[in-house]
């Protein structure tokens, strides 16, 4: 292996990012850092981009081991800063350990890696509880959401399965992208190219969120109240877009 | 009255029961309807009281014909009574379902007229919910114990769980505090729904519920019940209820707050019962039949067994693992997974989860120690786990382990 002082950009996808971090392990190269085309290099920032485009991608996909590929995509969603370094780290100790990657917590760098998918994980499967859809004229169901990672298409692969028969639009507020489902199958888009400006509710939308909001009220018992315990299952972070608690705030 | 009225009374009526689980289930979405379950369950927010809200958890009614001392909706009580419609359900089930706020439905009653016509009433919902609703969600309803069984042959082909409550741990306790209760009616029903379980049939099994504190049975009593319960009606889980005092009645304990740490322990217990290959005599005994309330029953036993300790990481088995004080399921089939690859240290420990602050006493690794060998005793292991405990007991409970202190 040989270090290099090189930041290797990549076109913003998993697959080719994957095809690089193939690449990169086959000539043997240790970059200095791997970023999306949207990074601003600094001023002593050596940055290359490489031509992937004859590079077949899919044969290089087809060789990685199913939990394997899982954990790096998994990874390619956090929010962590360093994700692709450590993408790449992981990919090369899965080459030397084969599946026996996910036993090694000795290595630090596995270990950090096996932790972060945990967080997207844990994170996900959170927002599969927290997310508060709303009604809009025509029964098109509405959500906003805040998430660290960015998991909306793992969200939403929950909800295509759970609501089939809906219309629904779900938007990641920090990232400004929606995802519309339209009861065959959800596509992500960029929030900038829509024009949601006019959503308007259904008529009867605010009877079932008071409805809601007294049941939540309701069902705690006063004599065991624990805000600590509750804060700890449902963190401040995402109250906003929780409708029982927004107005906790 | 409207339907907001309505809610928050059932709903207010329904909260004590302690059940919320939404897992064990695989529905999956038909081409038609609404839902689908989630095998390891989703909990969709979480009360003032800290506990999850996965289900819509209402009574049918607060009704009851029943007059059990420790209930809200006994008989005798002057409240507010409401009785939902089955359309009515149906409607706010959908849509809370709709908007993700619920997993499903958890529906209760009281008891009215009898138990058979109660019975129907929750069939008569479900029923309509399941088939001209479409919902695909999760359900839990009741059974009422004394319901005829072909009752509870319909219900069960229409809902995820079933539960029926044992309430008290011995007859006893029921003849004291539920004289209209018998708890062979609820033993009925749970082996009925045992007998015919399936995939189909209540296929996220059943569970039920104690009461804790409302009567004086040791948690010996209750341990066994729960064992016995496990062990004959192959259930789910045993729920345990800190007895909140909502009456007043001569037979029943003078406590400002409920037992919550004494909850705990049985709870604490419950999980050695199921998971870690402890039998009720390990943790608990004739002569020793409550739960010490300041250290948790894990490490009580551990302590008890100091002459089995310490335990090397690297050597000794599973089941020994299980026993160690910090370690859990996952952290213990880490290290078993683990060791065949590298020699674990402590470091290792720390990463793979183990709570190194509790663990450390009862464990070496390649030998070592981590603490030095003349502090090897009970009272000091004893002390220190108690002080780390206290960091992490909220205020109310620091209040009631006051009292023993």
């Amino acid at each position: 292996m040989k270090k290099s002082n090189y930041i290797y950009i990549y076109p913003n996808d998993f697959t080719s990012l994957i095809t690089l971090l193939g690449e990169l392990a086959k000539s043997k190269i240790l970059p200095l850092n791997i970023q999306d085309k949207n990074y601003i290099p600094g001023l002593f920032d050596k940055v290359i981009e490489l031509d992937l485009s004859p590079l077949n991608t899919p044969a290089i996909i087809s060789h990685i081991d199913k939990n394997i590929l899982n954990t790096l995509f998994y990874l390619y969603l956090s929010n962590h800063e360093y994700k692709e370094l450590i993408m790449y780290y992981f990919f090369l100790y899965s080459l030397k350990f084969k599946d026996k990657v996910f036993f090694h917590r000795d290595i630090n760098i596995v270990d950090k890696a096996l932790k972060i998918v945990k967080y997207v994980q844990n994170e996900n499967h959170k927002l599969k509880g927290f997310t508060r859809f709303k009604e809009l004229k025509r029964h098109i169901l509405y959500a906003e959401i805040t998430c660290e990672n960015n998991i909306i298409f793992l969200l939403s692969n929950h909800f295509k399965k759970r609501l089939k028969n809906e219309f629904w639009i779900i938007k990641d507020v920090k990232r400004n992208i929606l995802s519309i489902y339209d009861k065959k199958d959800f596509y992500l888009v960029d929030a900038n190219n829509c024009n949601l400006k006019e959503i308007i509710l259904s008529e009867e939308e605010q009877e079932i969120e008071d409805l809601w909001k007294s049941f939540y009220k309701t069902i705690g018992i006063k004599e065991r109240q624990n805000d600590r315990c509750r804060l700890n299952f449902m963190p401040k972070k995402y109250w906003k877009y929780i409708l029982e608690v927004s107005d906790e705030i | 009255m409207n339907l907001q009225e309505k809610l928050i009374i059932l709903a207010d009526s329904a909260k004590y029961d302690a059940s919320c689980s939404s897992s064990g289930s695989t529905r999956n979405i038909k081409s038609k309807g609404l839902g689908n379950t989630f095998f390891s369950g989703i909990c969709h927010s979480f009360a003032a009281d800290g506990r999850c809200i996965s289900l819509l958890k209402i009574l049918m009614t607060n009704c009851c014909i029943f007059d059990c001392k420790y209930c809200l909706n006994r008989r005798s009580n002057n409240i507010k009574r409401a009785i939902f419609t089955p359309e009515e359900i149906c409607q706010i089930t959908i849509n809370f379902y709709r908007r993700n706020y619920i997993e499903g439905l958890f529906l209760s009653s009281g008891i009215v007229q009898n138990p058979d016509y109660t019975m129907n009433l929750l069939i008569e919902t479900i029923s309509l919910l399941r088939n001209k609703y479409h919902f695909n969600g999760y359900i839990h309803a009741k059974a009422i114990p004394g319901a005829s069984l072909y009752l509870v042959k319909k219900l069960g082909y229409l809902v995820d769980r079933m539960s029926a409550n044992i309430e008290l741990p011995t007859d006893k306790g029921l003849k004291l505090l539920a004289p209209n209760k018998d708890s062979k009616k609820v033993t009925n029903i749970m082996h009925y729904v045992k007998e015919n379980r399936s995939a189909k049939f209540v296929s996220s099994g059943q569970s039920t519920q104690m009461i804790i504190g409302a009567s004086q049975e040791s948690d010996y009593d209750i341990m066994s019940k729960s064992s016995n319960l496990y062990q004959n009606y192959k259930l789910k889980r045993v729920f345990y209820s800190a007895y909140i005092p909502v009456n007043h009645d001569k037979n029943l304990p003078l406590i400002k707050t409920p037992p919550l740490v004494r909850e705990n322990r049985l709870y604490q217990a419950d999980w050695l019962l199921r998971y870690y290959h402890f039998k009720v005599e390990d943790i608990l005994s004739s002569d020793n039949p409550n739960f010490n309330l300041l250290i948790d029953p894990k490490a009580d036993w551990a302590l008890r067994h100091l002459d089995e300790f310490p335990k090397d990481i690297n050597h000794c088995s599973y089941e020994e693992l299980l026993k160690v004080p910090g370690i859990g399921l996952k952290g213990a089939k880490r290290i078993i997974s683990s060791r065949q690859y590298f020699t674990v240290t402590f470091k290792d420990l720390q990463k793979m989860g183990i709570v190194l602050k509790r663990a450390k006493y009862f464990i070496t690794c390649n030998g070592q120690y981590l603490m030095t060998k003349d502090l090897w005793n009970a009272d000091f292991i004893t002390k220190n786990l108690v002080l780390e405990e206290q960091k992490h007991t909220t205020d109310t409970k620091k209040e009631q382990l006051a009292l023993f202190l």
